[in-house]
């Protein structure tokens, strides 16, 4: 819808994806949380937050529009150098994609080049979001099994909290 | 969502604070962002103007702006026309999701104004630096209403919207229930949107008809101050309202800096 054409703003990109994110957020992430489950959401609003504003849209805004969002109990970032994001797509052979890349803001016409230099700006963004909304970082960096035995710590100790925090809509 | 360490409501007030008036009392400058606006899209005093017409369905919007537009025309300004859901992005999405009628009423309004938003980077933006005169048929207004009715945050639709324009002139198309059912069932009958039969009130659509337009006109109503709405009496005959409209257009182009000398005479379709 509109993504392969080439075709979108950095508001009509972030509208979009806070539609979806609304669908998603009504379907699939209320009512499990309703049913007392545990909802594990692979990149939430935090995302938009930092690539958005990357783009260009107005900080203050993208908080406000997601402000129906659900705050998570637990927020993990995890971090990474753009040189170690960029080596680990490389050696993947992954062919960066338009957007990821940030390729629709023509600032390069190098794919390569663009991810860096968009990549950069929503890194910064990041770590802005890592005081403003308290996320836990884990230092993407490190072997995948010392990643995952801070998860876990992280997550245990969320749980042993007495209650989940009531769903606020 | 809302930053950690503090609790919900603190922050919300936070936000609303930092955020700029929303148009309340017309203190918002024509051709100037509602609210956050663009960052990336600085607004300048372009030469264009934006003239929207609103009202609820049926009530002769696209009529007026047909024989508007014509005039316009005729006198050599350039003219642009956009429309609700018009814009080439999130037209087929939007119908389709309307058929299917899956959509839950947020999803509907993020859609509804990332087809504005579409339609006002590539059409009503590029047409006010060109120095176009912009008619639109509805602006952001319906949404709000629309939107309003069913129960969706006014303030945060408000800040939704805050990346759009004030218009330079709003006319309000005014109406009341019964002249608008006589009006609406002569012509092509009732729909199920325009009925609010989302709104589930009951099987009934005559009943959810004038029970959800009439909710619908004092939303716009109550909105007629804080937007500044011209407001035009729609129960008069189709040319009396259209030269009430052309005087008040008149009156307003011809004393701005708006020119018609170095723009062709010829109809445009678009830009």
């Amino acid at each position: 819808m509109g993504k392969k054409k080439n075709a979108l703003t950095p508001t009509t990109f972030s509208l979009l994806h806070a539609t979806d994110f609304a669908d998603r957020l009504l379907y699939n992430i209320v009512p499990p949380l309703k049913a007392g489950m545990i909802v594990i959401a692979d990149r939430y609003a935090y995302t938009a937050f930092a690539r958005d504003v990357a783009r260009g849209v107005d900080r203050a805004w993208v908080r406000d529009l997601y402000s129906f969002a659900v705050r998570p109990d637990l927020s993990l970032y995890f971090r990474v150098p753009i040189d170690v994001s960029l080596d680990r797509l490389m050696a993947r052979r992954v062919k960066l994609k338009f957007y990821e890349a940030g390729m629709d803001m023509g600032w390069s016409l190098n794919a390569q080049e663009s991810f860096r230099i968009f990549q950069g700006k929503v890194l910064e963004e990041y770590d802005r979001l890592v005081d403003e909304f308290g996320l836990s970082v884990v230092d993407a960096s490190l072997a995948i099994t010392d990643q995952q035995q801070l998860v876990r710590n992280l997550v245990a100790r969320q749980l042993e909290k007495p209650a989940l925090e009531a769903v606020n809509l | 969502m809302t930053p950690d360490k503090t609790d919900k409501a603190d922050n919300k007030a936070e936000v609303r604070e930092q955020a700029p008036d929303f148009g309340a009392n017309g203190r918002i400058q024509p051709g100037r962002y509602y609210g956050h606006g663009l960052p990336y899209v600085p607004m300048d005093q372009y030469p264009g103007k934006i003239i929207a017409v609103e009202g609820t369905d049926g009530v002769g919007r696209s009529t007026q702006i047909a024989l508007l537009r014509e005039w316009l025309e005729v006198q050599g300004y350039g003219v642009v026309e956009t429309g609700w859901t018009r814009s080439a992005l999130m037209q087929p999405t939007i119908e389709l999701a309307k058929s299917s009628n899956t959509l839950n009423k947020l999803t509907f309004v993020l859609l509804y104004a990332t087809d504005f938003a579409d339609r006002l980077e590539k059409e009503i933006i590029p047409a006010l630096k060109a120095g176009f005169v912009v008619l639109s048929d509805r602006y952001i207004f319906s949404a709000l209403a629309r939107a309003g009715v069913r129960g969706v945050d006014r303030a945060w639709l408000r800040s939704l919207y805050g990346f759009a324009i004030a218009p330079h002139l709003v006319f309000y198309l005014k109406i009341d229930v019964d002249t608008l059912i006589r009006r609406v069932l002569s012509a092509r009958g009732m729909d199920f949107w325009e009925s609010g039969m989302d709104l589930k009130g009951g099987d009934d659509i005559y009943d959810s008809f004038r029970s959800y337009q009439n909710k619908l006109l004092r939303e716009y109503g109550s909105m007629a101050d804080e937007f500044g709405f011209r407001v035009l009496d729609a129960r008069r005959p189709v040319d009396v309202i259209q030269d009430d409209l052309r005087r008040q257009v008149q009156a307003f182009l011809s004393n701005s800096d708006i020119t018609t000398d170095n723009l062709p005479g010829q109809p445009t379709q678009a830009i």
